[in-house]
């Protein structure tokens, strides 16, 4: 196209009809070429299967959809009800039963049990990137899954690390702590928890206090940590390892009148997390990048669609951690899940 | 008005609460198949044979827990602890498969094993139910509620919360794959028993149809068909839910039937327990929660009255179908799964109305 504009307006002779023969047909070869070229490139149309409903994917959501909006795209969203490869593949197998999605961001909720249903996907011509949560080791290149284009997430053992270097820090380097976990099996908060122990090994003068496991409930992590705070009155701090389990600590320490003595770290900057901050219930608020995971899994797709071959297999987004002091800092206060009104 | 008009009235208002789920399910299909279409302008379409098989294998687990459970309520009793029970077969299976097949046992006897082991460690808490409930008279209600917390407990206790993975290949074929094998388009074919080894457009085109777990599922349903309504057991299961007492008077063994029952509402959903672990590779403790509720709407809608000595196999499959119909129907209009609890709410009422007012008129008909 180009060089037909430039060949018109170039020096003005006459146009002599040989010439105008030869750029006619420059026009039409370059039209066609553009033509294949745009028929040979297709659209991408995106499904997206967040885990379950929280304000962490529905912030992914707002990324996914800005990105398709940028690019043009279709997005088809669905949100399991409840966390769990029971709930979720009926749904995964209808999205791919629809038979018009080419790329999948999924959010595997087993990392062992997804893959046998996204291999299916796979089969039937989707493409899939895993967000937040990944497949087998995680490993995309050299593991044992390596059918998804890319895993776009956080490091969820240094984010662990990162929480509990800076409980720590809160409580004086010492003393008992205790940790919330929703689900052994699901790949982010096995791996937050593990990076948290060796975080506090570094530490000689803390030790762990127990691990329990809600089932991703606020109301079970709230019993459990009641029942642990009373247990151990020593308790020094907790790690509430997602959205749900921070929530439940939370409220565990303010309804026992623990508030500011027990330091609750909570991964995942909900908008209930940066109110018990302020209230200084919660000491400290991971935030993950949701949107930024949204935002890029869809960026990827499109990318991959129009051919691009070097594209990452696994992108770490990345954390900010919000305290009292920064938490109206709109650098920072950027990261905290905003969803709805 | 004559006797014989009151008749015909009869016969139709019981034809009516008897056929009226089918044509509720014709009806839904009937709507996602013009809905999704005309929403997607011809892009999209619910009639395809890889959504017929996806909506198969979506009623597995809830057909086999609401199975067990339709002989439970028509003996006017109910099971609330299939779901972790399914959860605690799924992980005894898991890990049964895993020791054995890394002591080197045969993988497919491994299998086998593991598949019984799994049975067996589900028909165990049903037994004590059924023991519990028949020589104690505790209510069903209490426990099994009981009992659900303890297979949950257990199930957690033996896994550790983990999924049990690890499993050889045959468990995921098991779960995976299928009777036959239809390859659309000009290249196409059908194969039997074994995935043609193809890729591309070809693997593309490959619909698994009627995977292992939904063979199983129908195998057992028509053997539940057959036990409910043509064998003097299945009698007595009615007898059992219409009139205790009188069943008792009868002759019939009631405790001992009770007992049976439960330990065959345990059974169905420990074989939804391996069938998960088979389809998922894994042995999760929390597979049969989530869906207890939906295999109790199921029996619901199936026409099983609540208070026992009605209701049927074939009902509870449509209960069944209703809902993976409909979440697979949402999907694919991308509407909200959400929306499928409102329905199926609404249905579940709705399906005790029609009978309590069929149950009225016909009443009031014999009486007037």
């Amino acid at each position: 196209m180009k060089r037909w504009i430039a060949d018109n307006s170039g020096p003005k002779e006459p146009m002599l009809p040989k010439r105008f023969l030869i750029s006619l047909f420059t026009f039409v070869a370059l039209l066609t070429t553009s033509l294949l070229a745009q028929a040979q490139f297709k659209k991408p149309k995106i499904g997206f299967l967040p885990g379950v409903v929280d304000p962490f994917y529905q912030v992914m959501e707002i990324g996914v959809n800005e990105a398709a909006a940028d690019y043009g795209l279709e997005v088809v969203t669905q949100y399991p009800q409840t966390w769990g490869p029971t709930i979720q593949t009926p749904i995964l197998d209808a999205m791919v039963g629809r038979g018009d999605l080419t790329y999948l961001i999924i959010a595997p909720t087993d990392k062992e049990q997804m893959i046998a249903p996204l291999q299916r996907a796979v089969d039937a011509g989707i493409k899939v990137i895993t967000v937040d949560t990944f497949l087998g080791d995680g490993d995309y290149i050299n593991g044992k899954v390596t059918f998804p284009l890319s895993y776009i997430g956080s490091d969820n053992v240094e984010g662990g690390k990162i929480a509990a270097r800076a409980l720590a820090k809160v409580v004086g380097n010492k003393g008992k702590v205790y940790i919330q976990n929703t689900n052994v099996g699901a790949s982010t908060t096995e791996q937050r928890g593990k990076g948290f122990k060796d975080g506090i090994a570094e530490f000689k003068d803390m030790q762990l206090a127990g691990e329990d496991y809600n089932l991703d409930d606020a109301g079970t992590a709230a019993q459990q940590t009641a029942a642990k705070l009373q247990a151990n009155p020593d308790l020094v701090g907790i790690f509430g390892v997602n959205v749900f389990s921070a929530q439940g600590a939370g409220n565990a320490v303010k309804s026992a009148g623990l508030g500011g003595k027990v330091q609750v770290i909570a991964f995942d900057a909900t908008k209930d997390a940066i109110e018990n901050l302020r209230q200084g219930v919660v000491s400290l608020v991971i935030a993950q990048k949701p949107h930024d995971m949204g935002y890029l899994a869809v960026a990827f797709a499109m990318a991959d669609a129009r051919g691009v071959t070097s594209l990452p297999r696994r992108v770490t987004t990345g954390y900010a951690v919000i305290d009292a002091k920064n938490v109206d800092d709109p650098s920072v206060s950027r990261f905290i899940y905003r969803v709805g009104k | 008005m004559g006797d014989g008009t009151v008749a015909r009235q009869k016969q139709l208002i019981l034809v009516f609460s008897r056929v009226w789920a089918w044509v509720f399910l014709a009806g839904l299909i009937a709507f996602f198949a013009t809905s999704v279409n005309i929403q997607s302008r011809g892009g999209v379409n619910f009639l395809t044979i890889r959504n017929s098989q996806n909506i198969l294998m979506a009623i597995v687990p809830v057909l086999l827990m609401g199975l067990g459970q339709t002989f439970v309520v028509i003996a006017a009793g109910i099971d609330l602890s299939v779901g972790w029970v399914m959860g605690l077969s799924s992980v005894v299976s898991a890990m049964v498969i895993v020791a054995l097949t890394d002591r080197g046992t045969y993988e497919p006897l491994a299998i086998v094993i593991g598949c019984l082991a799994g049975v067996v460690a589900a028909i165990i808490p049903g037994l004590i139910n059924g023991v519990i409930i028949a020589t104690l008279r505790i209510p069903s209600f209490i426990v099994t509620l009981g009992m659900s917390f303890i297979a949950r407990g257990v199930a957690f206790l033996l896994s550790g919360g983990n999924v049990v993975g690890g499993q050889p290949q045959g468990v995921r074929d098991l779960g995976n794959e299928a009777l036959l094998y239809l390859i659309s388009g000009s290249h196409g074919g059908l194969y039997f028993l074994r995935p043609p080894a193809v890729t591309g457009e070809a693997l593309r085109q490959l619909d698994r149809i009627l995977q292992w777990p939904v063979v199983i599922t129908f195998v057992l349903l028509l053997i539940m068909l057959f036990v409910l309504h043509k064998t003097q057991f299945g009698r007595h299961v009615y007898a059992i839910g219409g009139n205790r007492e009188a069943a008792l008077r009868a002759g019939i063994p009631v405790d001992r039937h009770i007992i049976v029952l439960y330990a065959l509402s345990a059974a169905t959903a420990g074989i939804a327990g391996v069938l998960s672990t088979a389809r998922f590779s894994g042995g999760s403790s929390i597979a049969g929660d989530p869906l207890l509720l939906s295999s109790i709407a199921a029996v619901i809608i199936g026409g099983v009255s609540m208070f026992g000595g009605e209701g049927s196999v074939s009902g509870t499959l449509i209960g069944a179908l209703i809902i993976a119909v409909m979440t697979t129907g949402l999907v694919m209009l991308n509407v909200q799964p959400f929306w499928q609890y409102i329905v199926v709410g609404i249905v579940v009422i709705l399906a005790v109305l029609i009978d309590q007012a069929r149950d009225l008129i016909i009443g009031r008909m014999e009486a007037g």
